[in-house]
């Protein structure tokens, strides 16, 4: 078997081996950033979509299409988000063959937790992973070494992000910042900031529904008064409110740090991603603490 | 329970509010005086629906909501000015298929919002607005438009009024009714306007029709009737302003949409006006 596993790692190498390799299952991330770790895992042998893609809107306004149902249909092994963020997909998948892995169960949050960005909490990608291996190695035995190889270098490969949050975490810790939702607040909770804006107003812009202006009038304070270092905010969301908090915060001459909320397309994968914007975040954060 | 929740006159988004709920008010109510003479009310619900398509538009290509909210709604009013004949039940036809088309468009662009631009909350704001997070700059350019069409209405009043009450009495002391009417219609579309800003397009008529309609109920002459329902419309819309604000203590850090205070302020000033007339 161990040959195997070598001869994965070198198609992967080389590149050209991906067009050698017959893949022989097809699986499906409802986000893209699932869909990258899946296609990690997977390598040669796993052909993997993705259905929300498009960094230019919002996830959580998805419309279901006939060509997405068609293609949940035809997949082996799916993997969701969970927690309401892509319960349309529940609905399309019951009755299909397809292993359903949910980042929500697999992290065993219970349904009450009130902010479903889970990919950027840095616990989540390694449980998605293994579970992920597991479900590829049920449907397909043969790669079942491979799979779980790939398990241990994807856990790898995530470490220049970790070290990059814990190195913000240890020069910046308890550091005061505004946000305009809670995409990005698992990562930023991790690098230790301290996230000032009300957990109401963050889900109002997430949801769509009345800020509180009370809420509004404690994030302009934040603001204009520059209680706060770093305003962060999704970049592929456009609303009024966060649009002019983030004048405000320019105005202000505060740094404005803008997160995707799905993988965006110049992103390499999704633990460069997390690396850049952490990165980004470190660099504002020494700028801004001057 | 306390009557004021703390910060409610130095909040930036509230003061905001009260600007643009009295611009939306006064103009409304004034102008809707004419809508209930004239009978109007199911074409000003029609310019309302046009308008919504501005308000799509306007996220689509990053405009100013009013501006948006604005050009659809004149493009509506021509629209009626075109179909329009002269007998009632022609005028509701033309507006309801204006309205149908409208809504349509409406239907077509916030689908654009939200796949192109990713603006999640369009729908809810564009439908029924959101008073607490309007953008800068909103509250001065809705108190101009106001002052500007409270002194267009000022200025046609004369006229209007008599062709409302009696058209044939009106062009036979030679007022040109058809230009008269269109005139009107823009006003109309201005004061629609500003209440979509306040309470979203589909609430819009509960501005104009109701505070009127209580007025003309208890006032003696239609000035009076136009001053009336100015101050009912500005008490319901500041009156749901501040309740809105107190629903914070309500249900923790959440307030219920301003929108439903304004209209059910509304609703309450109608009924109360409705029963006063018959006691």
């Amino acid at each position: 078997m161990r040959w195997e596993i070598v001869a994965g790692v070198a198609a992967l190498v080389l590149g050209g081996g991906v067009a050698q390799a017959q893949p022989v299952l097809h699986a499906v991330g409802i986000e893209n950033e699932y869909a990258d770790v899946m296609s990690q895992i997977g390598g040669p042998y796993v052909q993997v979509s993705a259905i929300m893609a498009d960094p230019n809107t919002d996830p959580h306004e998805f419309e279901v299409s006939p060509k997405v149902a068609g293609e949940l249909a035809g997949a082996d092994v799916v993997v969701e988000n969970g927690l309401g963020y892509d319960s349309w997909a529940d609905k399309l998948l019951s009755g299909t063959r397809a292993t359903v892995i949910s980042a929500q169960q697999v992290r065993n949050l219970p349904d009450s937790t009130p902010n479903p960005h889970l990919w950027y909490d840095p616990a989540t990608m390694p449980a998605v992973a293994k579970a992920v291996a597991g479900a590829f190695a049920a449907k397909d035995p043969a790669h079942a070494a491979y799979y779980q190889a790939q398990v241990g270098v994807f856990d790898a490969s995530l470490k220049p992000w970790l070290d990059e949050l814990a190195q913000v975490k240890a020069h910046y810790a308890g550091t005061p910042v505004a946000v305009s939702e809670p995409v990005a607040d698992y990562m930023l909770q991790a690098a230790g900031m301290k996230i000032l804006t009300p957990f109401t107003l963050e889900a109002a812009a997430m949801n769509g529904t009345d800020p509180a202006p009370q809420d509004v009038s404690f994030q302009q304070d934040l603001i204009v008064n520059r209680k706060i270092v770093v305003y962060v905010f999704n970049q592929q969301v456009r609303d009024t409110l966060s649009d002019s908090f983030r004048a405000l915060a320019q105005q202000s001459n505060l740094r404005v740090l803008g997160v995707f909320e799905t993988m965006p397309k110049g992103a390499k994968s999704y633990q460069n991603w997390m690396l850049n914007e952490t990165k980004t975040l470190g660099e504002y954060l020494a700028a801004g603490g001057q | 329970m306390t009557l004021l929740q703390p910060g409610f006159f130095s909040s930036l988004p509230v003061q905001n509010a009260l600007l643009i709920g009295a611009g939306a008010a006064l103009l409304s109510g004034a102008a809707g005086v004419f809508t209930v003479l004239r009978g109007q009310s199911f074409a000003g619900h029609a310019l309302a629906d046009v308008s919504a398509a501005g308000g799509a538009m306007a996220y689509l290509l990053g405009i100013s909501p009013l501006l948006g909210f604005f050009s659809l709604s004149v493009l509506g009013a021509l629209a009626l000015e075109a179909l329009g004949t002269r007998r009632a039940a022609g005028r509701d036809l033309a507006a309801g298929i204006v309205l149908g088309a409208g809504m349509g468009i409406t239907a077509l662009l916030l689908y654009l919002d939200v796949t192109v631009k990713g603006s999640a909350g369009a729908a809810v704001t564009v439908m029924f607005g959101s008073l607490f997070a309007t953008p800068p700059g909103l509250g001065r350019a809705v108190a101009l438009g106001a002052l500007a069409g409270l002194l267009g209405l000022g200025f046609i009043y004369r006229p209007l009024l008599l062709a409302s009450l009696d058209g044939e009495l009106a062009k036979a002391d030679g007022v040109n009714t058809r230009l008269l009417g269109a005139v009107y219609l823009l006003l109309l579309a201005l004061a629609v306007t500003l209440s979509a800003m306040a309470v979203g397009a589909i609430l819009s008529t509960a501005l104009l029709i109701g505070p009127a309609a209580a007025a003309l109920r208890l006032a003696r002459s239609p000035v009076a009737a136009m001053g009336l329902a100015a101050l009912l419309g500005l008490g319901c819309a500041w009156g749901g302003v501040w309740l809105a604000y107190q629903s914070y203590g309500w249900t923790p850090g959440h307030v219920w949409p301003v929108s439903f205070f304004i209209t059910a302020l509304v609703l309450v000033v109608y009924a109360a006006a409705s029963l006063a007339r018959r006691a």
